[in-house]
């Protein structure tokens, strides 16, 4: 098996494991999780493979339905963010050294606030839930990925089918969205794939610290600062799993953003 | 040049100045590690993880100790440990026939911490300065306050209200010679004990007050750690302190050295539901009613529907009690109220009866167009609401019955509570408490009557109690609004309110010291354990 098998295959894995967790997600009702005072606080079990919470609550169904919660959260953030790195990126690669100035002033302010305080302040300001997260996160997350974005416009716009685009007089937006945007798209993605962990992780971060979703929308971030206080009772499968899980998540969507990358960077897609 | 020489004895400075910090926050570390709770040697020190950090500061003016005794101050009246009104700084009190007039005689022998004498003039001021400040004690019933000697102080009401010896109890006496505005921060009073140190959000130091009239305490010194229940868990583990307060979920572990004591308390929880049709908006615009749980049949079949007991066990693991209205166990509790719950055939009956049945087969009743389903909201942060909340809503949902929760802060819920189910908690010494949450006079006044119930009879009753100017007609008349065997607001009658639990409040102690058992509990865990505080001791 060459690298390139290999490189396909653990995308696939990861790929379908992130599908599965959405999938089995839609497919758990209300039910699955419903209180039963009878098997409250059970240790893993056959017939409960994460235990069960102070409530009686299957964890295994809890934590898909939460992870399910988080990627939701994390493919709306993500996507923003997306969307905001390439509208600024091309804006400051192509509108002149002002607005150049002006935006990666901005990247570099952004760059040195740590994301996990500005991201705080921006949720807690839009009086948190799902809007003050989904928008904190959006907000914070793009500056990087617009500074790959900016750096490839600006080797692009010196190439020369694009000189002679406009030597032939053809206006900036044709010359952005017919030669320049198309060579933006695998770019995207993967910096879309890969501020995806970040945005599930930032997610959960702070919900842990309540300033995030609401209690009642069991994302990881909730069950795992629930969890806590059944900590020092000995419950240690109530973060465990759930937490394991996360990693998994995250690290699966990693996995998939530096493969993709792989395959479609021409340095290394013939590997 | 000059700048470059400058910097050098800045870094100075800074570095001394930073290993100084250091040193003292070790100091510090070290005081608290001595100050561990061995018991062997110190037994007349006590350090006690019993409470969260009084947010509003120790004036009782301003509502400190409201829910409790305040500690450094003392009241005119007391409750006993059967919630019999007793005097404390009065020697008596008097109700004109009208009920307008209350004369109250003060003992003479009172000193202050600072051994200023405490006359009529200190209660005067304080009565004043407490309704001036429109704080959470509410004393806009007092049309005025006078001295009319040294020991003798007359109230005059607005309108007759037997509540107000409750006000008399709750209302800690301040100096009028030493209060200024850092009061809170710095208490002076004629109560068992005097602040001595306050380190904010670490720790309050107090010790026994010299100057006291009544039993001295056992101990000259407690040292009050502000911890969370967890935290205060993991201190008496380490045997760091010799009281802690704990939730339910760690109470059956068991600690070596330490007893569990638990206290029956009215800190209650229960589902209001709104009273009216949907339609109405209040001034700021809160819409109001609710058509689902204006349907008394609906209210009727959660009363009896909800299994208590199981809410109690499964939630508190067993610490707790059954609540079937917001005084159990109150001297103006009915306990004709109690219904027999967790009665599901009576249920469906009442809802059948309604009009309410499952037509389409989605596991919902509907009744018209009308589907019966609302949203209950609970304060977020609460965890132990939350779960209550999660459990109800899984316990009537067999029933047809679809509630949905959502957590809220307490700021959202305001601009919610008028049209939604809202799981409040209630628990007060004081039965005005009762007229607050039932009256049709304080409909949508603040966190009171949010579901606008009203009952003409219930008001009556109400007025009459408060009209009373015996506690025995009083106690009469408010077990009277509950239920006179016709109407009234409990479950039996109205059913505006599921109440669901009353939590028990559980103690941490260390072996041997005797804390007596605990008078029922008002809301708030934590402070009110203070009360009997002069009757602990070491039992040797």
């Amino acid at each position: 098996m060459n690298r390139r098998q290999k490189t396909l295959i653990t995308t696939v894995c990861a790929a379908l494991l992130l599908i599965g967790v959405i999938a089995s997600a839609l497919l758990i009702g209300d039910e699955w999780i419903a209180t039963n005072f009878e098997i409250k606080n059970e240790p893993p079990s056959l017939a409960h493979p994460f235990g069960t919470d102070w409530l009686g609550r299957d964890m295994l169904a809890r934590t898909v339905k939460g992870l399910s919660v988080s990627i939701g959260v994390g493919v709306i953030a993500a996507t923003a963010s997306a969307v905001i790195a390439l509208i600024l990126g091309m804006l400051a690669a192509t509108m002149g050294k002002a607005v150049d100035n002006a935006i990666s002033w901005l990247i570099d302010l952004l760059l040195g606030v740590p994301h996990l305080v500005a991201l705080i302040l921006i949720s807690f300001t839009l009086g948190g839930g799902l809007k003050g997260v989904v928008v904190g996160i959006a907000l914070t997350h793009w500056p990087s990925l617009a500074r790959v974005i900016r750096a490839e416009v600006m080797q692009l716009r010196s190439a020369e089918y694009v000189l002679i685009s406009r030597k032939l007089g053809k206006s900036r937006w044709w010359i952005a969205s017919r030669h320049i945007l198309p060579h933006m798209i695998p770019q995207l993605l993967v910096g879309f794939v890969l501020l995806f962990p970040h945005a599930i992780l930032h997610e959960a971060s702070i919900s842990f610290l309540g300033l995030g979703l609401s209690p009642h929308q069991p994302a990881i971030g909730i069950i795992l600062s629930e969890s806590m206080r059944y900590l020092t009772s000995g419950m240690w499968w109530l973060a465990f799993f759930p937490g394991i899980s996360l990693l998994m998540i995250v690290r699966a969507f990693d996995i998939l953003g530096e493969n993709l990358r792989k395959l479609t960077d021409p340095h290394s897609a013939h590997q | 040049m000059i700048r470059k020489r400058l910097r050098l004895p800045i870094v100075w400075v800074l570095a001394l100045t930073m290993l100084f910090i250091a040193g003292c926050g070790a100091a510090k570390k070290e005081q608290l590690m001595n100050a561990s709770a061995d018991s062997s040697k110190k037994k007349d020190e006590l350090i006690l993880a019993i409470g969260y950090e009084p947010e509003d500061g120790l004036d009782p003016t301003i509502g400190w100790g409201r829910y409790g005794s305040p500690l450094f101050q003392s009241t005119i009246l007391k409750r006993d440990k059967d919630l019999k009104i007793v005097n404390d700084l009065a020697t008596g009190y008097e109700v004109s026939p009208d009920g307008l007039t209350w004369t109250v005689k003060l003992r003479n022998d009172v000193k202050f911490s600072d051994g200023h004498p405490l006359t009529a003039e200190d209660v005067v001021y304080t009565y004043e300065t407490a309704a001036k400040s429109g704080s959470v004690l509410d004393v806009t019933v007092m049309k005025s306050v006078e001295a009319l000697d040294e020991h003798t102080v007359r109230f005059t009401l607005n309108h007759p209200q037997s509540t107000f010896v409750s006000i008399l109890v709750s209302t800690g006496i301040v100096p009028k010679h030493a209060h200024g505005t850092d009061y809170s921060k710095k208490p002076i009073g004629s109560g068992p004990f005097q602040l001595v140190q306050w380190d904010v959000g670490q720790q309050m130091i107090v010790e026994a007050n010299e100057e006291y009239y009544g039993p001295k305490s056992a101990f000259k010194k407690l040292t009050f750690l502000f911890l969370k229940e967890d935290a205060a868990y993991a201190a008496a583990k380490a045997g760091e302190v010799d009281m802690a307060f704990v939730l339910p979920n760690v109470a059956k572990q068991q600690i070596p050295g330490m007893h569990l004591v638990i206290a029956n308390s009215v800190d209650n929880r229960g589902i209001l539901f709104p009273y009216v049709k949907a339609g109405g908006k209040t001034k700021e615009g809160v819409p109001i009613g609710n058509d689902v749980t204006a349907d008394i049949a609906i209210r009727k079949a959660i009363n009896i529907a909800i299994d208590r007991k199981k809410l109690v066990d499964g939630i508190f693991d067993g610490f707790g009690t059954p609540a079937y209205s917001v005084a159990d166990g109150m001297p103006w509790y009915n306990p004709e109220t109690v219904v027999a719950d967790g009665d599901w055939a009576q249920a469906k009956q009442i809802l059948s009866e309604a009009g309410w049945e499952d037509v389409n087969g989605d596991g919902i009743r509907e009744k018209g167009s009308l589907k019966a389903q609302f949203t209950l909201i609970y304060q977020a942060d609460d965890s132990s609401r939350q779960s209550l909340a999660i459990a109800v809503s899984d316990m009537i949902r067999p029933l047809g019955i679809n509630v949905k929760v959502e957590g809220k802060s307490w700021a959202d819920i305001a601009k919610m509570m008028h049209a939604n189910a809202v799981l409040f908690g209630w628990g007060s010494y004081d039965p005005l408490e009762m007229y607050n949450l039932y009256s049709s006079k304080t409909v949508g006044l603040g966190w009171y009557n949010t579901g606008f119930y009203s009952n003409p009879v219930v008001d009556d009753y109400m007025e009459k109690a408060l009209q009373a100017t015996t506690e025995e007609e009083a106690l009469g008349y408010w077990k009277k609004a509950q239920w006179d065997g016709k109407t009234g607001f409990s479950a039996k009658g109205d059913a505006p309110w599921a109440w669901l639990v009353n939590r028990q409040h559980l103690y941490l102690v260390r072996d041997g010291l005797e804390i007596g058992q605990p008078k029922i509990q008002p809301h708030g865990h934590g402070w009110p354990i203070t009360d009997n505080i002069v009757e602990w001791f070491w039992k040797e």
